[in-house]
């Protein structure tokens, strides 16, 4: 912990001092593209490197293998304040660092009811029983012999940006928006599984149960079921990491996270909800006449841009800048982003790259030229239903500053001359 | 009878004597897993701090309450001052049963039930201890020759499969045939799960009074004496009428829509840490106990069971309501969204993250703006 912060602060530091000594060397030496150049020449190119001498180390130092030890600061970090006990809280994935669509394993988010319950995969057991013709148990074995899937698919927590409903308030995408993640499950289709047990016709509810101490539960209606749940034990080739799951979790794409039960045990069929802690006194959204709603699902269609952002200023001074970001939405692909750098005055279409996949996140560009003047950054997204993301204001507008949940408003970030990043809100 | 042992060397003849396993059979890792039930309130290991309870490094060789910086009761006080030092022994008599040795501790943990889990969990504590090893440590022999036999037997013994079950296993009669039947004591074993409409309800009574003392016991810790919480934990009670407020306060009382969760919930996952250790005669006590927290019985001879249970209503059951956000506004009103001159003038800052400085690695760390849970 106290060698990350070190890191993290050696580098601002690094960065920031090469940004100010870049800015004082003037406009020249940013115009010839670095800030270190010297008239005998770079010494990092005239004079020869250790590493380019020296032998480095061979196969199977590490035969797992770990990020350069330049990367240490990509890590998942906590607001320790948020909740009363780390083995009941959550961390927030590095956005700010990433690119592309794909979450490495080892960054996203957790969020643990009660601990990371550990499983050997001989000792897991799935069941179904409640309205079906036959209840069964099923060994981790007789799950890897159903016809298998590869999917994409963004799991974001309800929660994320819960902190944010009564202004701008966490200084970080990490922890605007870290609550979330994208990676390609290799799983069992739960249609498969209910059919082999054979649903009666009176079954509309499934409860999912986790094996882990808080017996994670929620009820979710057969149609969802029967239509893209996933029972996943790979993540991005590999086996679930034991803080997702390990060995086996629910995907319900597109769905709040919390529903995506971990350590997936058993599988009731009913004919009726079965109002759970986790769909009643929490994943509900309190408004401000007092109703609550239930059953709030889905995850709306959202964006925000990733660098600028506050963990990740603009260093290089004026000139090519590329401004990067997510979106996704839980009703399907996102069809387009647009980007302002006015606060919302003007807006631009931004360039989406990479695969554009249902219930995935998407990566979208904006390439500009900045004349190093300050930026009101923004963007917004629309998905495949046609569904604009909203601003802060019109949510607090229709739901009030107590939802915590759902929280899908556009991100402002104001960059300032310096390069400086700051999360605000804007008129 | 001498309570304590006052020296090492009456620790090693208690321990001699000590008719129970002996430390030297504990397993490391499997009181390892034995710990998770204690890790809710107490850490151990590298930079563990004080949680609800004191850090436990080097607990073998401390004196009872000894843990600088931590709030002990003071029973707890007491006992280190009449001579209470901690190792195999006294731990073990501690872990039994917590309550019945030292009188009035703050521990709420009812103890732990098999003598196998206390010294596996002594044998993994011992490894986060330095001071232990002279008074208790096995026979010199002993360990010389455990050591290649207990490393041809530990690898095997891990990769053993499950034993076969001694039951007759009917196949699955699925289209691809996999999986086997659940037997019904199985499905008896997990399904645990109460409706609001009281399916799943087993068979079962407590009063307010009885459930008094279990919360005491169980509860409080976390939740104070009276359902207002301890620290970030969460609030049980009160909160009525604060929904409409600024910060509501959403509590079974005052927010939760149906009583079934709460024994639903109790029975599955607390008390936290130590899951599924109440009867259902407990649970039924500590919802009624939960009713009367709430103000929604006011008799503490009242009786909540699985007979009277679905009468029980909670006051905010009427304002749950649908999922309509596609109605809202700015979702409702659809066409596209404007590119040009969508704001009258320069755009003006209204708020700023770095005036309310509460995002880690800054200096306001303590500061909290409201959470999530």
């Amino acid at each position: 912990m106290v060698d990350r912060t070190d890191t993290k602060q050696d580098r601002q530091t690094a960065s920031r001092r090469s940004f100010l000594k870049a800015g004082l060397m003037g406009g020249a030496a940013v115009a010839a593209g670095t800030g270190v150049a010297r008239a005998a020449g770079d010494p990092l190119i005239t004079e020869i490197q250790d590493w380019n001498r020296y032998l480095g180390e061979g196969v199977d130092v590490a035969p797992y293998g770990k990020p350069s030890e330049f990367e240490a600061d990509v890590v998942r970090r906590s607001v320790p304040w948020l909740t009363a006990d780390p083995v009941s809280s959550i961390n927030f994935t590095p956005l700010h660092e990433l690119d592309g669509i794909i979450t490495p394993n080892g960054l996203c988010f957790e969020r643990h009811h009660g601990g990371t319950a550990t499983i050997a995969p001989a000792d897991h057991r799935l069941m179904i029983h409640g309205l079906v013709d036959t209840p069964l148990v099923f060994t981790m074995e007789d799950l890897k012999r159903f016809p298998r899937e590869n999917r994409v698919y963004f799991l974001e927590c309800a929660a994320n940006g819960g902190m944010e409903w009564r202004g701008s308030q966490l200084n970080g995408c990490q922890f605007t928006h870290g609550m979330i993640h994208c990676v390609v499950y290799t799983g069992v289709p739960l249609r498969y599984l209910l059919e082999e047990a054979g649903v009666k016709t009176s079954g509309k509810w499934l409860l999912a149960e986790g094996a882990d101490a808080s017996a994670m539960t929620r009820s979710i209606p057969m149609e969802k079921a029967l239509d893209d749940c996933l029972v996943a034990f790979k993540m991005n080739g590999e086996a679930l990491r034991p803080e997702q799951g390990y060995p086996l979790r629910l995907c319900v794409p597109g769905w709040e996270g919390n529903m995506w039960v971990k350590w997936l045990r058993r599988l009731e069929i009913g004919d009726a909800p079965w109002a759970q802690r986790e769909e009643t006194s929490k994943y509900t959204d309190l408004l401000a006449d007092g109703k609550a709603r239930r059953h709030t699902w889905v995850m709306d269609v959202k964006s925000v841009i990733t660098s600028p952002s506050p963990q990740a200023p603009v260093t290089h001074g004026k000139g090519p800048l590329v401004i990067t970001g997510l979106a996704w939405s839980g009703s399907g692909t996102i069809s387009r982003v647009d980007v302002t750098i006015d606060g919302g005055r003007t807006w631009q279409t931004a360039r989406i790259d990479g695969p554009s996949l249902p219930k995935a996140l998407h990566r979208f560009y904006l390439d500009i030229n900045w004349d190093g003047s300050e930026l009101l950054l923004q963007s917004r997204a629309i998905d495949d239903q046609g569904l604009v993301q909203p601003t802060k204001n019109e949510l607090r507008a229709a739901r009030g500053e107590n939802s915590i949940y759902h929280n899908n408003g556009i991100q402002t970030w104001h960059v300032n001359n310096d390069g400086v990043v700051e999360n605000v809100e804007v008129s | 009878m001498l309570k304590f042992p006052k020296s090492a060397a009456l620790a090693v003849l208690a321990m001699t004597a000590f008719a129970g396993p002996s430390l030297a059979d504990g397993d490391v890792a499997a009181g390892k897993k034995v710990f998770k039930k204690c890790a809710a309130c107490h850490a151990v290991g590298d930079g563990a701090k004080h949680k609800v309870g004191p850090e436990l490094n080097d607990v073998f060789g401390r004196t009872a309450g000894g843990a600088e910086g931590y709030k002990y009761s003071k029973a707890m006080i007491a006992a280190g001052e009449e001579g209470l030092v901690w190792d195999a022994d006294s731990l073990t008599e501690y872990l039994t049963k917590p309550k019945a040795m030292i009188k009035g501790t703050k521990m709420a943990f009812a103890g732990l039930k098999k003598d196998k889990d206390i010294v596996n969990i002594l044998a993994y504590l011992e490894s986060f201890s330095t001071a232990q090893a002279a008074a208790v440590e096995p026979a010199p022999e002993t360990a010389k020759e455990a050591e290649p036999v207990e490393t041809a037997a530990a690898a095997p013994a891990a990769e053993e499969p499950a034993p076969e079950m001694a039951m007759a296993v009917e196949a699955s009669q699925g289209a691809y045939g996999l999986g086997r039947k659940a037997m019904p004591d199985e499905v008896e074993a997990w399904d645990i799960d109460i409706r609001p409409d009281g399916t799943g309800l087993p068979d079962g009574k407590g009063t307010v009074a009885q459930g008094d003392p279990i919360y005491a016991e169980n509860c409080a810790v976390c939740h104070g004496d009276f359902g207002e919480g301890a620290g970030r934990w969460p609030v049980l009670a009160g909160g009525q009428g604060t929904l409409l407020k600024e910060r509501p306060v959403k509590t079974i009382g005052s927010y939760w829509p149906y009583l079934s969760t709460v024994f639903d919930y109790v029975r599955r996952a607390m008390p936290f840490g130590n899951a599924r250790s109440l009867s259902d005669d407990d649970v039924y006590a500590l919802t009624a106990y939960m009713m009367y927290l709430n103000d929604i019985v006011e008799d503490e001879e009242f009786e909540l069971s699985k007979e009277n249970f679905t009468e029980m209503r909670l006051p905010n059951e009427a304002n749950f309501m649908a999922d309509d956000r596609l109605s809202e506004p700015h979702y409702a009103k659809g066409g596209e969204p404007c590119m040009t001159d969508c704001k009258p003038g320069p755009v003006q800052i209204t708020a700023r993250a770095q005036v309310i400085d509460v995002t880690p690695d800054g200096e306001g760390d303590e500061n909290s703006g409201g959470g999530i849970d």
